[in-house]
């Protein structure tokens, strides 16, 4: 029977600590930009110009078909050799989420922004706005409340898939716990408490999120998909 | 941008490609066919009148869900074998790591699927003299998994997407050979650009019949 050991995670948590703050960075950084930029190619995609439309949609359907991995190794080894940059891999990890995320959250803005009533454009023209004022003004803050629960979803996704900056030695907590295991020879202890991290943390936002779209539910605009 | 594009170095390696493909195809197959099945009994299971099958059910879907799968994918990797009495292969941890996050997750479509079936549907098969689980296997699922179907195609392009994760382990698919070649050449564009594409090629147009998978259901529900 094996003999569990937890002393050692607990004696070497500064590290796994560290991990945890590289994961949150990483996510804070794909979520400042992925938004915006999730926002613009929405908007993009649903505008009547072709030329913007179209690669918009180009972009989104690329970067959601791919394998985040692909991608990340794609902007890690390969893009250094295509422009002068030097490339670390948390610059790497923070463009590949940035439009890894961008391109899943404008499918949820787009979602929002087609599911308020087309009443409210016609309303919006009645009054005499021009399409971006009635976008900016009547229809994004009727959409973006929809959209709070299938962002934060999204979020909580965007965090488990910044595991994989661990392949290109970007320390998170997956890598850092890897990095513990093989230095204590415990592996077994180390990778099940990472894996409990993860899930206190991931666990708690989604709460935290059952409870916003129950409220949600209450005031009528009921968001879950 | 002066750099001069050689896919040449890449198709002078098309077996390992190959191979790789091969790889990838085979993981797929075993994480879909596992982790739809595992992932219906399941959401039976969360469904269920038993209490006693409905919490472990929950406890196994909240926890898969919310833990990410390389995380799984490490700890049957590098800590489930020093548990086990026996070697764990690449390929068994990968599958298994997948297998288990695509459960929870398919088992919640499962059952949103059998909650969305009308309850006049079990009155209906109640009065007929049916049982529970008659009713489930022969009214209410046949209904449901049609129109869980654009979500379950989801679900497998999803799983199409996580084997690359089974590279980090040093599974012979697609990513971990383009790695390889990447390394010979030194031109880690060409082969990583070639794996991209094919990834894209490979899923698009599936992406696309569940865009109209989709339409069908919305014009036909």
């Amino acid at each position: 029977m094996y003999q569990w050991d937890f002393t050692v995670v607990i004696q070497n948590s500064g590290l796994l600590w560290q991990g945890l703050l590289g994961t949150l960075s990483i996510t804070g950084t794909a979520l400042t930009f992925g938004l915006p930029l999730g926002l613009i190619l929405a908007l993009s995609r649903l505008s009547p110009r072709r030329w913007l439309a179209w690669p918009a949609g180009f972009v989104i359907e690329f970067f959601r078909t791919t394998p985040p991995l692909v991608q990340l190794f794609w902007f890690f080894f390969a893009l250094p050799i295509l422009i002068d940059i030097r490339m670390t891999p948390y610059l790497a990890a923070a463009i590949t989420f940035s439009i890894q995320s961008s391109a899943f959250f404008a499918e949820v803005f787009r979602a929002g922004i087609v599911s308020v009533e087309r009443g409210q454009w016609e309303a919006a023209r009645a009054i005499g706005m021009q399409r971006p004022q009635a976008m900016r003004r009547i229809i994004l803050p009727q959409a973006v409340k929809r959209m709070i629960p299938a962002f934060t979803e999204r979020a909580i996704e965007l965090m488990k898939t910044t595991t994989l900056v661990a392949t290109v030695s970007y320390g998170d907590l997956l890598y850092e716990a890897n990095e513990l295991a093989q230095k204590t020879f415990r592996p077994i202890e180390v990778f099940t408490v990472t894996a409990l991290i993860y899930f206190v943390f991931i666990f708690g936002v989604s709460l935290c999120v059952q409870a916003v779209e129950r409220r949600l539910a209450v005031s009528g605009d009921s968001t879950v998909r | 941008m002066d750099y001069t594009w050689d896919f040449g170095s890449v198709f002078m390696y098309r077996e390992a490609l190959y191979t790789g493909l091969v790889g990838t195809l085979r993981i797929f197959v075993i994480c879909l066919i596992s982790g739809l099945s595992l992932g219906l009994a399941v959401g039976l299971a969360r469904y269920s009148v038993r209490r006693a099958l409905r919490w472990p059910a929950a406890a196994f879907i909240e926890f898969f869900r919310n833990t990410p799968v390389l995380v799984q994918i490490f700890w049957f990797y590098f800590a489930f074998p020093i548990l086990a009495p026996f070697d764990i292969a690449p390929l068994t941890a990968a599958a298994l790591g997948i297998t288990l996050n695509s459960a929870a997750f398919s088992a919640e479509i499962f059952r949103g699927g059998i909650q969305s079936i009308d309850p006049g549907q079990w009155e209906a098969g109640r009065a007929i003299g049916m049982r529970h689980r008659d009713i489930m296997r022969r009214i209410v699922l046949p209904q449901a998994i049609r129109r869980m179907l654009p979500a379950l195609t989801n679900r497998g392009i999803e799983i199409f997407k996580m084997t690359t994760l089974a590279s980090a382990i040093a599974y012979a698919e697609l990513l971990h050979q383009a790695r390889l070649i990447a390394s010979i050449n030194y031109n880690p564009i060409e082969a990583y650009t070639v794996v991209a594409l094919a990834f894209f090629a490979i899923l698009y147009p599936i992406v696309r019949a569940t865009y109209a998978l989709e339409r069908r259901m919305a014009r036909g529900d």
